[in-house]
């Protein structure tokens, strides 16, 4: 009753309504494009730089491989984005999100593993759906490495906490509070599979290939790390999701931004 | 002095690709070796010889540590020096660290000056007409910074002065800046909603926009990029010919000094170098229009 009334009262501020109708007829071509463009991608692109990496560079060349492998991966989400119907205020409100997810990071730089970027991504992914937690996330990874230093980690950091947001927007039933005990599961495990993936790339830029001795060996040297990551993951989605959502559903109920329908 | 600010944001966006590229692609020692001090040297340039100096004493540790772990993870190599703990330390392994870290390092290095030259402003330009949507998230992301940034100051100030703020306990404190980071949320998104509103009144999304640019493509901007792209391709052919391939397993390969392989080396540092010759060029045209006055 809450949300019709205020759909009524705020037809002058929100002027999405007419937008909305008009793509609906245009939905179906669009959505194919973006299915095209996808399968051209995971199933062609990324192929055939792996069959590239193997024939041409004599299989040595994973480092280089899986950086290219990183980036493509992302690119159909971002398209998808690009060429989506997200207005000025969708855009503007998924800054605000990355900005804060990356002073989050600056603000506990000093406290290794300690960042609350993960929290927010999900956070996201839960309140506007899997889209804006992927952009959220794989954008936060470009910002926050403009102070912490880029580098070819950059693209693996852009892909890992886009698709946790993607992965959580996806599991998470959009807008509602979310089963508490999944969320801190989310949050345990995305910490967890974030490090599993960035020593991926460590084993892969040393040796050129893989080396299990190497794996294992960072793996254990970054327990700590990991341990203090996936814990923080866990805290920060506890403390700050229900006050968080609760502020992001009435930003949607109140201007209409990344409203579904 | 930075050269490639000159330049149209294509061109060293393109130069730095090429280069880390090339770095990451291979592990012929001398490649990486003309790699790393072409890198150090831009770097020097580009953001201040001090610094870079002050950073070479923290990268230099890391990468003897590099170097001496190697054998640890990798017995490969039939040269063994000692055991340790029954396992071989061989030559081969040493070596190849130390190759690897020198490529790390290059790496990071030429990263450095990357992200010296190519400024927000500078991303934007180059990804705008691609992914305007992604462009203009990113300059706004930027921009939210530093404003999100001054506004939970005012707002720690505001809860301390209004004697909310506990510093009793370590929890009291952790949920006063959790409610510090709520009310910085609401402010963040209500005015976020103001400056979308604006951006609309202002016509933003609308067809037939065009965005204002102050780089301009030049002659010198086509004439670098056509430098970058031949000498990348020379040494990507050169490679493909097999004058880049080294091994270190089992044995170390000798390094190679036929017509091929001088020519590789000779692109590798035409195009590693290129960076420090515009420097240079600039710094002497400046200094001389100086001592014009």
């Amino acid at each position: 009753m809450d949300k019709s009334l205020l759909k009524i009262s705020a037809p002058t501020v929100c002027e999405a309504a007419p937008e909305t109708q008009n793509e609906k007829g245009k939905k179906t071509p669009r959505v194919r494009r973006r299915l095209v463009v996808s399968l051209c991608v995971y199933l062609i692109a990324i192929p055939l730089v792996i069959f590239a990496g193997v024939k041409l560079f004599n299989d040595r060349k994973y480092n280089i491989v899986s950086v290219i492998i990183a980036v493509l991966a992302c690119v159909p989400l971002f398209a998808g984005f690009e060429k989506g119907r997200s207005g000025a205020r969708e855009l503007v409100v998924l800054a605000v999100m990355t900005a804060l997810s990356v002073l989050g990071r600056l603000i506990f730089a000093p406290v290794p593993g300690f960042k609350p970027v993960t929290a927010i991504v999900i956070i996201t992914a839960i309140a506007y759906g899997a889209q804006a937690g992927f952009i959220t996330g794989a954008l936060s990874a470009v910002v926050s490495n403009i102070f912490f230093g880029q580098g070819p980690w950059t693209p693996f950091q852009m892909f890992a906490w886009g698709f946790l947001g993607l992965l959580s927007g996806l599991v998470f039933r959009r807008g509602k509070k979310p089963n508490v005990i999944l969320l801190v599961f989310v949050g345990v495990v995305g910490g967890v599979i974030f490090s599993l993936m960035m020593d991926v790339w460590s084993v892969l830029n040393f040796d050129g290939g893989w080396n299990l001795s190497r794996y294992l060996a960072l793996l254990v040297s970054g327990l700590p790390f990991t341990a203090v990551y996936a814990a923080s993951n866990a805290a920060f989605l506890l403390i700050l999701t229900n006050p968080f959502l609760q502020k992001l559903n009435r930003l949607r109920d109140k201007y209409g931004v990344f409203n579904p329908q | 002095m930075k050269a490639f600010d000159n330049f149209h944001p294509v061109a060293p966006f393109l130069y730095f690709a090429a280069v880390i590229f090339v770095t990451m692609f291979t592990t012929h020692p001398i490649l990486l070796g003309v790699s790393f001090a072409c890198a150090v040297f831009t770097c020097g340039m580009i953001t201040g010889a001090k610094k870079t100096l002050k950073s070479l004493l923290y990268a230099l540790p890391v990468m003897i540590v590099i170097a001496l772990t190697n054998p640890l993870f990798s017995h490969n190599g039939v040269t063994i020096l000692f055991y340790l703990n029954g396992n071989p330390v061989t030559k081969e392994a040493v070596l190849y660290g130390v190759d690897i870290s020198v490529m790390i390092t290059s790496v990071f290095y030429w990263f450095k000056s990357y992200h010296a030259v190519m400024s927000g402003d500078k991303f934007v330009c180059l990804f705008g007409s691609v992914a305007p949507k992604l462009a203009l998230l990113l300059s706004m992301t930027l921009g939210f910074l530093p404003k999100l940034k001054r506004k939970y100051r005012e707002i720690d100030d505001a809860q301390k002065a209004l004697g909310i703020y506990s510093r009793k306990g370590y929890l009291d404190k952790i949920r006063s800046k959790i409610r510090v980071l709520g009310i910085l949320v609401t402010c963040g998104l209500e005015s976020s909603v103001e400056t979308a509103d604006s951006m609309r009144a202002r016509g933003y999304g609308l067809k037939g926009r065009t965005s204002y640019s102050v780089f301009r493509f030049t002659f010198a901007d086509a004439a670098f990029v056509f430098f970058t792209v031949a000498l990348t391709a020379v040494i990507c052919f050169l490679a493909y010919k097999g004058a880049a391939d080294f091994r270190f397993y089992p044995t170390v390969k000798e390094i190679n000094f036929g017509l091929e392989s001088a020519a590789l080396y000779l692109s590798a540092l035409l195009l590693s170098a290129a960076g420090i010759f515009c420097e240079i060029k600039e710094n002497t045209v400046w200094r001389l229009l100086k001592s014009k006055i």
